[in-house]
């Protein structure tokens, strides 16, 4: 039996109770409690000593009792990271607060703020847009909340809207903010109307709604087909719109992103109409950009709240890799038994915990452990529970609740863990599989550490390339965080759908300007295709569509391939983009849906539509692609300058400060074509990697016009390398294998996001092929292609070009510190992919490209 | 490629909605490659709506629009209906009409019908043609407003409230889920305030299906079932031509009619738009000739209806009005309507709807024996459907169970309804009740002894 958790009353510490440590071993506690929220105040001890020490003990199994910085990337405990306790840091109300105000946040217990939370108020309040980056449970929603509240009790007529990525974080905001309008409306006959706005809401409430709600929650797809286009039944909202409040920020990048940019663009054009001009508050995940992607998305200048005031016990991160059980072929053991052994140490010590995996079935899989390992016979309280995507919000609080009573132990989740605010905090997170970017993790880590009290976070790495970098380059994640969110709200094929919409929406006149191009052409050209009329100074929309409905947000073009499930009957599981259809879903590829296998049987290409059916196998397939880029213009290189491919003028500026390491290799980022044919396939086993079989495949040649970074290694590089052609090729080929991941990294995007090719850049190359899609032979000069692999572009070429520098120097760590003896699918590729001396090749390519004395000049 | 042509390539002609592509010859589908361009319409044609639809310009901010009057004499016929036949009374009102919208009273009444950019709503779907209709004595007079030119919609609005505030409530076909709120709408883009939002509203729609829809549903003009606008399943047009006798030649088919309008955007040549004008008067015309026919039947009764299911259906709008008596007239009127109609046609199935409607009317103003004699005469109908004989033989059982007392009938009905009982929760019903007709059959004494008429619970521990 295992002793009861969290004996002490629970004391709600996830709204922003305020508190102060008075001492080494006591403190004052007030805060809300119970289910009215009567406020309390009590003396505990500071640390429960026990469990402090419990978390001691299980922490020194684990890493052995070290206590240093030392990261060891070869041992099983690559970091063991101590972040120090940091105690609050208060600031007073700003003045703008209104009384009542000040009155109901006293009685939750909130009588002092933190500064961020200061701070951000302040300018919000001086209706100065404002985006704030603070971790987890550190009060962020009273930054906004305080705001809007504060606007709609000076003046009735106020409204704000809130967007949210998905419904459910809505409905957990919309209880917070119900809870402090009714203590408004008892206390101060203030009357709020607080609604979600969403696909869910049923029609014949929405019309009360528009009517009712001063604060309306709802959500980009919502925003951009449902309210938008109906702008008109919205007068009331739009009329008075002072607060958009955008929570996640860091979500909107890439494709999304751009297509929020441009929902947002309408909707600033349409509060325009209508005479408003609101104020945003976005709250983001830690990223290297949050200022520059807040002012990307919304087009007006940002303050960046960055500090936070919030106080935080010590936190113990520790990355675990779990250890190699096959040398020849690189096979690690399974982090899913890594993840349960390591959670089982903090359990039976008696640790409230939650375990995060990335998908349902390593969900399933370690529930089903932790379960058999701690639950007993069935029937037993069940104090281990897995947590699915899609619960209603009754069985989410009734989660919370348990969790925040201490009959919960562990909780196994999905990255699609939707638990609100109130989960209360838990005293360790563990990760099984790194969870894509260093955002996200710090956010699930920020799930354990209660205020004042010591806590712990685990990454357990999955065999996975990023996950093997990370964790063996824990200062690529301890450091300051290279990740950029990126958009590229004026991608032609995005903001033509948006103007289609705004036309919609509010006609254009003659000299009205949209994006960066002139969106008086655009409109001709729609005009072309019956769209729109020039009528006066008017484009009347001549349409009987609704144009809004053809977008998806979520993808460049309405022209994606369906994925349909043939097993039992006719279901449709799944979608991909038209660029990345081929190379998923040829047929007999393997297509993996969490965690169920797929095998493609049908692929209808003109229709658009593959069919499957469910398989079980112990492989899966690569598909080999042949891409050929052409350059049609290069916007800006920076190299030794006594090449210039491509590039019009010669003017030479200084050396360019953004590249610190000196590099001779040609940089440089424009717009490319690309065409692709996806020529075959290999069948690659699970687990060992090894290449069990292929296949070929006839598939029509796609054509893609987009931009690109690319890299050239010039000549005196290639030819200083004292190997033959063929290993000097393979070299290349491992060289952009391993660019490839680095790039991922930097742009958080995924796999099929960016695409990378070997070539000259001109039409004139090769085409025999290796059995990888690879040319045979490459250019004396090869270029290693990394292009977004959207039409039109979505942003990544430019930055990445700005990043060179760290692109080439963690490429050349990610291949040198690889445990691997001659290649593996971490670093340059698979063996049997790249030749025997590719990982040789591409080190010593890079070494001469990064360790080399030229100076470096950039040429726009 | 310089920004054009990369437009260009971007925007591909759409593949689902967006373009017209319809069979009309008036239509050629958009862009400048299509037959209909500017450039091929005769440069001797003087575009001039006015001229061409007799109407003339009205002026509003410096923007003009079309307004185009017509009337209808009295003597005027539309298929076998007669203007004059159908005008209401000297005040022109319809007291009538205060059974489907109480709050109608006594006002005058205008009918609304507007043509429109399409069918999807919001903030880009507007009204090229708002017609209304009413009546001055005996003649039909229609007033339609033509948007020649966009930026005149609000000037135009403008009008058409003025029109409706001079009538005291607004009848429509499909009017309150599709005309209103589309107007509605289009107030409030333009900030303006609609007046007649809270008019007392009539949707004829309602009242017609109840009349006179028929079991099949019949395409329109043979061209297959309309794309689910607002005219779906119970047609203005096959009602036009079923119950007034009208068949319309050469009409513009609605969906042909938003891009008829865009073709007139883009080329200036607004002769297609006449059959658009004359579509929207007809629809006027029939609304008023079909609402007076409805109105008939409300003030007259059920001697006035012609078929079995429009005496039921009849009685079906007075039992919603809460006029049980003129009820129960109308469903007895479609029993002995439909006895004397032949089998087979559309009447038949009214029977048995009617009957039970007659029953429960019954049944509901306590009048048990003459229930009893509808159920037993709906389960003696050769085409009662299954569900009705349950629920006849049903209620006959509880009949003679409670009223009669007879206990064997009773058993036997139940055992009867048991046959029809399909869903599993209506046959478990069914069995409780044999059950405890069983366990009274069985004790007479324990039922006598409670000495109460009351209602023995079910106890399915028995």
């Amino acid at each position: 039996m295992l002793p009861p958790v969290g004996a002490r009353p629970p004391l709600d510490d996830g709204r922003g109770g305020s508190e102060r440590i008075e001492g080494p071993s006591t403190e004052l506690r007030v805060g809300r409690s119970g289910p009215r929220g009567a406020l309390r105040a009590e003396v505990v001890r500071n640390t429960d000593p026990a469990r402090g020490l419990a978390l001691q003990t299980a922490l020194d199994r684990l890493t052995g009792g070290r206590h240093t910085d030392h990261d060891a990337p070869d041992a099983w405990v690559t970091a063991l990271r101590v972040l120090p306790a940091l105690s609050a840091r208060y600031a007073s109300f700003p003045d703008g607060i209104s009384e009542p105000l000040r009155d109901v946040l006293g009685a939750r217990g909130i009588t002092e703020l933190y500064t961020h939370q200061a701070i951000a108020i302040e300018h919000a309040l001086a209706r100065r847009n404002v985006v704030i980056t603070t971790p987890t449970a550190s009060g962020k929603t009273l930054c906004y909340n305080a705001p809007v509240l504060n606007a709609i009790l000076r003046d009735p007529a106020a409204h704000a809207l809130y967007l949210f990525p998905t419904k459910a974080l809505a409905q957990d905001q919309l209880a917070e903010l119900q809870e402090i309008a009714e203590l408004l409306a008892t206390g101060h006959d203030a009357q709020i109307g607080v609604f979600t706005y969403d696909g869910d809401t049923p029609q014949d409430a929405r019309k009360a709604i528009r009517g009712r709600a001063h604060i309306v929650l709802s959500n980009p797809d919502m925003l951009h087909s449902g309210v938008l286009p109906h702008h008109p039944r919205w007068a009331k909202l739009f009329e008075n719109l002072r607060y958009v409040v955008i929570d996640e920020l860091h979500t909107y990048r890439g494709v999304f992103g751009s297509h929020l940019a441009n929902v947002l663009r309408r909707m600033l054009r349409i509060c325009r109409h209508y005479g408003s001009n609101p104020t945003f508050i976005c709250s983001s995940a830690t990223i290297a950009n949050p200022r520059e992607l807040a002012e990307g998305l919304v087009e007006q200048p940002f303050e960046l709240v960055s500090e936070h005031g919030a106080p935080r016990g010590e936190k113990a991160f520790v990355f675990v890799n779990p250890p190699v059980v096959n040398r020849q072929l690189g096979i690690r053991r399974s982090y899913l038994s890594e993840a349960r052994r390591i959670a089982g140490e903090f359990l039976k010590r008696g640790m409230q915990l939650i375990v995060f995996a990335q998908s349902r079935l390593a969900t399933e899989i370690l529930t089903t452990y932790l379960k058999d390992d701690f639950d007993g016979p069935a029937g037993n309280r069940e104090r281990i529970r897995g947590y699915r995507g899609g619960y209603l919000p009754q069985r989410r609080r009734q989660i919370e609740k348990e969790l925040r009573d201490g009959l919960v132990q562990a909780i196994v989740s999905t990255n699609a863990l939707e638990l609100g605010i109130d989960i209360g905090a838990l005293d360790v997170c563990v990760m099984a599989g790194y969870p894509g970017t260093i955002a996200a993790t710090w956010q699930r880590a920020g799930r354990a550490g209660r205020r004042s009290e010591r806590s712990a976070a685990v990454l357990v790495a999955s065999s996975a390339p990023i996950d093997q970098f990370v964790v063996r380059h824990p200062s690529y994640f301890f450091d300051a965080s290279p990740e950029h969110a990126l958009i590229n709200p004026d991608n032609l094929h995005i903001l033509v759908d948006h103007v289609k919409c705004a036309a919609f929406e509010l006609p254009f006149t003659t000299s009205e300007q949209y994006g960066c191009h002139d969106v008086q052409e655009v409109l001709r050209v729609l005009s072309e295709n019956g769209l729109v009329h020039l009528t006066g100074a008017d484009w009347q929309w001549t349409s009987e569509s609704y144009p809004a409905d053809a977008v998806s947000l979520r993808s460049i073009s309405s022209d994606n391939f369906v994925v349909v499930d043939t097993t039992r009957g006719a279901d449709v599981i799944g979608e991909t983009s038209f660029t990345s259809g081929p190379a998923t879903l040829h047929e007999k590829a393997i297509y993996l849906l969490e965690g169920a296998l797929y095998q493609v049987e049908r692929l209808d290409f003109d229709g658009r539509k593959a069919y499957v059916r469910a398989i079980d196998c112990d492989y899966y397939t690569d598909a080999i692609t042949y891409t050929k880029v052409t350059v049609l213009e290069t916007f800006t290189m920076a190299g030794s300058g006594v090449r210039h491919s491509g590039s019009e003028g010669d003017q030479v500026s200084a050396p360019d400060p953004r590249s610190p390491i000196p590099d001779p290799g040609i940089h440089a980022h424009g717009e490319v074509h690309v065409s692709s044919r996806v020529v075959g396939f290999k069948k690659i086993k699970f687990y060992t990697n090894e290449n069990v079989g292929s296949g070929e495949l006839d598939l029509p040649e796609q054509q893609l016009h987009t931009s690109a970074y690319w890299l050239t290694v010039p000549q005196t590089i290639m030819a200083a390398l004292p190997y033959a052609a063929d290993d000097r090729r393979d070299g290349v080929v491992g060289l952009s294998f391993a660019m490839r991941q680095v790039a991922q990294l930097l742009l958080m995007c995924d796999r099929n996001d960016i695409g990378i090719s070997i070539g000259s850049g001109s039409q004139a190359d090769d085409t025999d092929l290796t059995r990888t899609g690879h040319p045979a032979t490459i250019p004396d000069e090869p270029c290693v292609f990394v292009y977004d692999n959207y039409p039109g572009g979505i942003g990544f070429s430019e930055p990445l070009f700005g990043m060179r520098a760290e692109l080439l120097t963690r490429t050349r760590d990610l291949i040198a510190s690889c445990e691997c003896e001659h290649g593996c699918p971490t670093c340059v590729g698979p063996i049997g992919d790249t030749g025997p001396l590719a990982k040789t090749v591409a080190v010593r390519i890079l070494q001469l490209l990064v360790d080399s004395a030229a100076p470096a000049r950039v040429v726009a | 490629m310089n920004l054009t042509e990369r437009l260009r390539s971007v925007v591909r002609p759409s593949r689902g909605g967006e373009s017209a592509a319809h069979e009309d010859p008036h239509t050629c589908g958009p862009g400048p490659t299509d037959g209909l361009s500017p450039a091929s319409v005769d440069p001797a044609y003087c575009h001039s709506p006015c001229d061409t639809f007799d109407g003339e310009w009205r002026e509003s901010r410096g923007e003009r629009y079309v307004v185009i009057d017509r009337s209808y004499p009295p003597g005027h016929r539309h298929g076998r209906a007669v203007v004059a036949d159908n005008a209401p009374g000297s005040d022109c009102s319809w007291p009538a009409l205060a059974l489907l919208e109480p709050s109608i009273g006594q006002s005058r009444v205008l009918f609304i019908d507007v043509e429109t950019t399409g069918l999807a709503g919001g903030a880009g779907t507007y009204a090229f043609l708002v017609g209304c209709g009413w009546f001055e004595g005996a003649t039909f007079k229609v007033r339609q407003f033509l948007l020649a030119r966009y930026g005149a919609e609000r000037g135009l609005l403008e009008d058409v409230a003025g029109t409706a505030a001079d009538a005291g409530a607004l009848v429509t076909y499909n009017g309150k889920t599709f005309d209103v709120p589309l107007l509605e709408t289009r107030f409030l883009f333009h900030r303006m305030t609609a007046s007649f939002a809270g008019m007392p509203h009539v949707d004829i729609l309602h009242s017609a299906r109840r009349l006179w829809r028929t079991a099949p549903y019949r395409p329109l003009n043979g061209v297959g079932a309309s794309l689910g606008g607002p005219r779906a399943s119970c047609c203005l047009d096959s009602l036009e031509e079923s119950i007034l006798g009208h068949v319309r030649e050469d009409d513009v088919p609605g969906y042909a009619i938003p891009s008829r309008y865009f073709q007139y955007v883009r080329s200036g040549d607004e002769r297609p738009l006449a059959a658009v004008l004359e579509h929207n008067r007809l629809d006027l015309l029939s609304l008023a000739l079909l609402t007076a026919r409805a109105a008939q039947l409300l003030e007259e009764g059920a001697e006035a209806a012609q078929t079995a299911r429009e005496a039921y259906g009849l009685g079906c709008l007075y039992l919603r009005a809460g006029r049980l008596q003129d009820a129960r007239a109308c469903f007895a009127r479609a029993e002995s309507m439909e006895s004397t109609a032949t089998a087979g046609t559309a009447d038949s199935c009214v029977s048995a709807e009617a009957l039970r409607a007659l029953a429960v009317l019954d049944r509901r103003s306590r009048r048990y024996d003459d229930a009893a004699a509808a159920w037993r005469r709906l389960l003696a109908l050769r085409a009662c459907p299954p569900r009705l004989m349950l629920e006849a033989s049903e209620a006959l059982a509880v009949h003679h169970e409670h009223r009669e007392r007879d206990l064997h009938l009773a058993r036997d009905l139940a055992r009867e309804s048991l046959q029809f009982a399909t869903s599993g929760s209506r046959a478990t019903a069914v069995r409780h009740r044999l059950t405890r007709l069983d366990r009274k059959l069985a004790f007479p004494k324990s039922a006598r002894r409670a000495g109460q008429t009351t209602f023995p619970l079910f106890n399915p521990q028995f």
